[in-house]
């Protein structure tokens, strides 16, 4: 299945996957290529690019991270045809949105000639480049709530340099304070890797997280969970060791940028 | 996998073209239709080298099947070498000396040439992020941005 082939053609270049039949999917724009809001849950089309994302006017405010993330993914020409269904099945901690989804608690709807159904994206993600779609059915929208109020989102992205990078290390967050803005009500934060190459999130921090105050202490100890559930393999991008300390080091910018934020709205 | 025509609106003219499945768009501009401004570097999208326009958005044509192009309007940098804007940027280059090797300048034109159209007077933040895609390894970026930012600013289109 082909959606632009960002990512499939190194691949198949690469003779790391041969495929006995193409079935391209990219020209059915008129169903699968919008961007809609209604009653608090974003509906993304799977043909949606990630221009479309950064043209949208629905990614300010709580939903900035879209935005955030978007900006940071590849180049104008990858950006212009990369499209939101093609990451999320690629699977692969390169997938720079996957994390961003999962932050978010995104669903996926993966449709058949059967019928539809809907899926959690982390329930849809199983391992390294494998998903729970079926042979016969294709992911049609990934959709997600729009946060609340005290709710706050953001995204870290660290590549070899700023533009056209495969990510090393790249982090979500998105973050629900109770009304007194200094305890944390929920914390969802999801990386490219927490063990191997699969993106997914980091539980034992967010479990860690939840109920407790937003300060310098609880950001200090949260960095240590995050170490201690990590379990990150190396290879020619960065060591393992190395991506650890940028995770912690990613998760505490986010952690003082949504208190920033946030403590500054109070 | 078996051959099939498909059409491919390039520059302006219709051309019937076969192709395998996995032929990329960058193959058959090149090896079928003689369009060697568009070049091949990494092949894995990395390098932004074979960037040309497809229905008016600037692509990697390596990273694309021409079957996914059928139907569609392709523009390379021969199709522009007698238009205004064009001949300007190239102009600018050539002033600046933003051209050692050459091999990036087909792209680096391309990727201006999109930013004029939707820009007069783009920042230089906005002329880095439209050629952030792609790699010079010669001349440093600087006289490239000098040489956007003054053919940009070299009159309307």
């Amino acid at each position: 299945m082909i959606a632009s082939g960002t990512d499939l053609l190194p691949r198949m270049r690469k003779r790391q996957i041969a495929p006995s039949v193409l079935l391209d999917i990219s020209s059915f724009t008129e169903d699968l290529r919008y961007i809609r809001q209604t009653d608090g849950v974003v509906r993304l089309g799977a043909l949606t690019t990630v221009t479309d994302l950064l043209e949208s006017p629905v990614f300010h405010a709580n939903l900035s991270i879209i935005r955030e993330a978007a900006e940071l993914f590849g180049a104008p020409q990858v950006r212009n045809v990369a499209t939101v269904g093609g990451n999320v099945c690629s699977a692969a901690s390169s997938e720079d949105l996957i994390p961003v989804f999962m932050a978010l608690d995104a669903s996926v709807k993966l449709i058949s000639a059967k019928g539809e159904r809907a899926l959690p994206l982390k329930d849809f993600i199983v391992g390294k480049r494998e998903t729970a779609l079926g042979p016969s059915e294709i992911l049609s929208e990934v959709s997600f709530a729009a946060p609340g109020g005290h709710s706050w989102t953001a995204y870290e992205k660290l590549g070899r340099r700023n533009m056209l990078i495969i990510s090393i290390v790249n982090e979500a967050l998105s973050l629900t304070l109770e009304d007194d803005l200094r305890t944390i009500g929920s914390a969802r934060f999801a990386l490219n890797r927490v063990s191997g190459r699969i993106p997914a999130l980091a539980v034992r921090t967010n479990e860690f997280l939840g109920g407790r105050k937003l300060s310098e202490e609880t950001i200090g100890q949260a960095q240590k969970v995050l170490a201690s559930e990590l379990s990150l393999t190396s290879d020619f991008r960065g060591s393992g060791s190395y991506r650890t300390e940028i995770a912690q080091a990613f998760l505490k910018r986010l952690l003082q940028r949504c208190s920033r934020m946030l403590g500054g709205a109070s | 996998m078996t051959k099939r025509v498909i059409t491919l609106n390039v520059n302006g003219t219709e051309h019937p073209v076969q192709v395998d499945a996995p032929d990329r768009l960058i193959d058959v501009l090149r090896d079928q239709l003689g369009t060697k401004s568009v070049k091949e570097g990494c092949s894995t999208g990395d390098c932004g080298i074979c960037a040309v326009l497809v229905d008016g958005r600037l692509v990697n044509s390596c990273l694309m099947l021409a079957a996914q192009c059928d139907g569609r309007r392709v523009l390379t940098l021969e199709g522009l070498l007698n238009d205004p804007s064009m001949k300007r940027l190239q102009g600018t280059f050539m002033a600046n000396n933003a051209a050692q090797c050459g091999f990036c300048t087909p792209a680096m034109l391309m990727a201006s040439w999109d930013l004029a159209r939707h820009s007069s007077d783009p920042s230089p933040e906005e002329i880095k992020v439209a050629i952030s895609g792609i790699l010079c390894r010669c001349t440093g970026y600087y006289q490239i941005i000098d040489s956007v930012r003054e053919g940009c600013r070299g009159g309307e289109r």
